[in-house]
Order: structure tokens, then sequence, then C-alpha cells
């Protein structure tokens, strides 16, 4: 067993988790822009679950190989080591309903009992913020079982009272005679939780942090497990392969930056995405 | 009078744009950043084609030029923007100030629509947008009661494109393409819409290999090498995450309207050093259709 690391950063711990929840032999699926997710992947793959199967939502293949993280070069790992392909008109209508994957969505906003918004803030039709879209969230939160929810970073902006508009559904919404399951864990930059009363219920704080800290950032009451434990830090041997082997480039730092920042970052990590190509098509 | 040259459909970029007439939906194939149509997008911006609505499974960057051009007055997707570089700026700026029209889509409504087209019905029953407010801002959609259980579905209504424009990277003169992948809907596409432009890295006398449109769908074919650049086109070119930025960058210092006189200038792609072997072939060279 590993070493606990004493130096690692809040992206890791999220990966580090998120690695946790993977079962090995089960199938996950990797939405749009989602790179803390995929480093979460691999390092389940990595580790404790060699036999998993990747589906992604770029490039619509079955994968049970693994690359490292990539802007430019996403499609070498999910064409290039494809082993079956579909598109996505067979993924909505066959295969999401039949195996019901599990997959880690990130809510633009959400209330207490998982119910989420990833259309706009504010009114409709003259939203203060018009987000891209909610992909297939609206579709697949009415039976999915296995819904899973990461935030990279925990703030009122997200966790609110009321969504503007819901477009995916948490515990028990819907028709009562057909309930939808809801979420059933979520990771946060500030602690774990599940949704086992019917509504948001922290499970562990992450190291350093404080229950008060994350009531303070979240715009409704928090349920809080009697047995409320510490997250377990990452192990110097998850840390290192995050940096070394599975995104040496520093992707999964990109999901909690925002405008400038994020924009800083992504000129540093193609400049670096180039030159290492460029190294290895010398080496060839 | 020679068969092969009735089959023959490859043309010009600036013949197939003229199919393509102002108010007509629009579908754009590819997948966010990967395999979109830009070098055609480009020509209908030079053309000024307007009043379009714009369908996509996902619309990307391809999608924001359009829009920011003006040249769209609907938009019908699940999901429009940069992926990891963000927003699509010029579509969420229109959004907010009203500008634009949106009937919000899902995965579920583009997909189970094409294929309600395809099976020659109104519609396909589906699970999912219950219980969400997708049906408050979707007033045209209905449900629909299982006439064995009497369970209620959604009844997703049927989804035509009036003209499809794929890349390829590969196609034949009759218009059968090979895709290599990251499909999204556009083998749906193909057969749903009424009028289909195929836009290839390299068009052959004849593939080699399975397709995955079949040319009896396909109108025309316009050789037009890196065709989907800045986005990728596997396995001949990866995506270009500098021009990406470039475009963000300078739709974040207000400057959306001197990037497309850049975009709509520059003929082909930009130097730039390539990070990947580009295939050594012969073009064919482009010929009229008639």
């Amino acid at each position: 067993m590993s070493q606990p690391a004493t130096d690692y950063t809040i992206d890791e711990l999220i990966c580090v988790c998120i690695a946790r929840q993977i079962e090995d032999g089960e199938l996950v699926v990797q939405g749009i822009a989602t790179p803390l997710v995929l480093a979460g992947y691999m390092l389940a793959r990595l580790t404790h679950a060699p036999h998993i199967a990747f589906a992604s939502a770029i490039g619509q293949t079955f994968c049970r190989d693994w690359g490292p993280l990539s802007i430019a070069h996403v499609e070498a790992l999910w064409l290039g080591k494809a082993l079956g392909r579909f598109d996505f008109a067979q993924a909505v209508c066959e295969l999401l309903p039949t195996y019901q994957p599990k997959e880690f969505f990130r809510p633009a906003q959400m209330d207490a009992r998982g119910n989420t918004g990833n259309i706009v803030f504010g009114d409709y039709h003259k939203p203060r913020l018009r987000l891209p879209g909610c992909g297939g969230i609206a579709d697949v939160t009415v039976y999915e079982e296995h819904v899973c929810f990461y935030v990279p970073r925990h703030s009122r902006v997200t966790f609110v009272e009321q969504v503007d508009l819901v477009s995916g559904l948490g515990v028990g919404a819907g028709p009562p005679e057909h309930p939808a399951p809801g979420p059933t864990y979520l990771i946060s930059d500030l602690g774990q939780f599940d949704f086992a009363p019917g509504r948001m219920h922290l499970t562990s704080v992450h190291p350093g942090v404080t229950v008060e800290r994350i009531q303070a950032k979240t715009g409704f009451r928090l349920e809080i497990a009697p047995d409320l434990q510490e997250t377990p830090p990452p192990t110097a041997e998850e840390v290192r392969l995050l940096r070394e082997v599975i995104d040496p480039l520093g992707i999964r730092d990109l999901e909690r930056l925002s405008g400038a920042r994020r924009r800083a970052k992504l000129h540093e990590i193609i400049e670096r995405e180039q030159d290492a190509r460029t190294v290895n098509i010398k080496r060839q | 009078m020679d068969k092969t040259q009735l089959l023959d459909k490859q043309t010009t970029l600036t013949a197939a744009a003229q199919l393509v007439r102002p108010g007509d939906t629009l579908a754009l194939g590819g997948m966010t950043l990967y395999r979109r149509p830009v070098a055609f997008v480009r020509e209908l911006i030079r053309r000024g084609t307007g009043d379009l609505t714009l369908l996509a499974f996902t619309a990307g960057y391809e999608s924001d030029l359009l829009v920011g051009a003006g040249l769209v007055r609907q938009v019908r997707t699940c999901y429009f923007g940069l992926e990891i570089f963000g927003l699509a700026p010029m579509y969420s700026q229109r959004a907010e100030r009203g500008e634009i029209e949106i009937v919000e889509e899902t995965e579920a409504s583009i997909a189970f629509g094409l294929r309600a087209t395809l099976a020659g019905v109104g519609f396909m029953p589906g699970q999912g947008w219950i219980g969400t407010d997708l049906l408050r801002i979707r007033p045209d959609v209905k449900l629909v009661a299982d006439p064995y259980s009497g369970r209620r579905y959604v009844a997703f209504p049927a989804i035509k494109p009036d003209v499809a424009v794929i890349h390829a990277p590969l196609a034949s003169r009759v218009g059968d393409a090979v895709l290599h992948g990251n499909l999204a809907v556009d083998c749906q596409l193909a057969m749903a819409a009424d009028t289909v432009i195929i836009t290839a890295e390299r068009v052959v006398e004849k593939l080699d290999e399975p397709l995955d449109i079949i040319g009896l769908a396909v109108d025309a074919v316009v050789e037009v090498p890196h065709g989907a650049a800045p986005t990728s086109c596997w396995p001949d070119y990866p995506l270009d995450g500098a021009e990406i930025l470039r475009y963000v960058e300078a739709c974040a210092s207000g400057e959306f309207d001197a990037y497309l006189d850049d975009f709509l200038t520059s003929v082909g792609p930009r130097a730039r050093p390539t990070m990947f072997a580009v295939k050594n072939h012969e073009p064919t060279g482009n010929r009229l259709h008639n």
C-alpha cells in the first residue's frame, strides 16, 4: 500500500475520489469537456479497475485501453484505440437506456434534491448567462440509476435553493408513477456527498475544510452524516500516476480556472503539447 | 450518355454553396471541434446566405462563426460551445441579448427526431424530459400514451433538414464517403436531408474501404484539403487548439469582426507548424459539375 501523499492539489484529490467510485469491470461514460473525470477513470483503470470499459461522447466508441489526456489529440485515444464504434443516435436511443452506464455530470446549478440546470442562469428568454445546453442530461436523469456529479468550484452560484430552469431530474422528481432515481454521489472541491436521505448529504470533508465553510458556500440547508469522515488523501502513487503518466500536461487543472486564467493555462498546455509532439516525431 | 458522368457529383465549393438557400434548415455534420465543415461555412459567409435555421447535434467553432456573421435566425442543438475552450462567445452574446431564436434540443430530441424522419413517421417516443422544464420551453412538443401500458412518453417530433453538409476524410465522385468515426448523427443527417453536400479531404474514383454515407443520398462532392481546419479531421490532422484559442481571445476583446475578415480572406489553413504527418496524396482536382 502506497503512502499518503503529502503534496497534492485539489484537482488531484477530485480525480482520486472519482477513481474510487469506479468498480472494476463496469462501463463508464465521459461527457464533453470533463478532463477531471477522464483523469479519474484513467487512474481507476491503472490501479484497482483494470477491466473497465470506456465510452466517450467524443468519438462514440468503446475502449478498454487507456491513454494520456490531450487537447489536440483526444481522437488518438477514442478513435485510434477503439474496440468498437457506434453513432450518437445509437448511443442515445439504444446504448444509454439499455446499459445505464456510470457517468459524471457537471451541473451549472443544482438544488438540494439534485435537480440541475445547464441551459441558462436567469430567465430562459432573457438569460443572465446562456450556457452551452444540457446535452443529454434531461434525457438520462429520467431513468438513469448511476448518475454522479462533480463540482470543481463549490459555491452558492452552483448550489441554489431553486434552479432557474430544470434540465436534469433530482431524487423523486418527475411523474409520481415513475419518479427519477436522482444522483447517487457528488464530489466538490470541499467534500463528498450522497443523496441517501433524498437531499444532498455531506459524508466526508476534505482535509482542512470545515462543515461551516461548506454550509456557507451552499445555498440551501445541508444534511450532515452522523458519522462524518475526513476524505482520505491521495496516495503518493496516485499523485505520481496523475502527474507523470495520465496527465503530464496538466489538463485537469483547466476545469477550476475560468476567463483569462484558463486561456493563459490553455496557451501553456497547447505549446507544451506541440513541443512534446515534435520531440516524438523526431524520435520516430 | 455516359453513366459515370451522370453519377459524377464532384463540383466546386462555390457551386455547392449555391445549393443552400436563404431560410433553409442547414444541418452541419461533425462533433463539437472535430470534422466540422469549416471551409464550407467560409464559403457560405462569403455568399451571405442568411435567415438560416442552424441544426447541429453539437455546435462549435463553425456554428459560432455563422451566428457571429448574422446569418442564423434560429438555432437547434443540444450543446453549443467550444469544449474546454469555453462558451461559444457569439452564440452566448446573441442569446443573452435575445437576438437569436433558440429551439432547445437535447441528445434524445435530435436522435429520435431524425429517426422519426427516417422511419417515415411523425414522431418517436422516448424516455426523457418529463418532469424537467424542457416541455415548458418547447410547448410544441407533446406527450403520447403507450397504447399497451398506458405510460406517458415524450413524442419527439420528426426533424428534417433542407441541406446537410458533412466533411469527410475520404469520398468518391459518386458521393460515397468514409468518416472514420466520431460520427455524431452524420449518417442520419445524410439520409434525412433533402440535399446533401460532402466536402472531403480527398475525392477518389472508387473507395476501397467500408463507407459510412452512401452516395445515393448525396448531391454534391467537393474536394477541400484541410476543409475542417482548425477543427480536426482524424486521422489526417488534429484539432488546432492555438487557432481556437485565437478565436476565443479575439471575441473576448470585442474583435470578432476583425477575426471574421481574416477568416474570410484566408484561403486555406494558416501556416503553422503541423503536429502530425499529413498523408501524402495526389489531389484529383476540382471539376465543375456542368
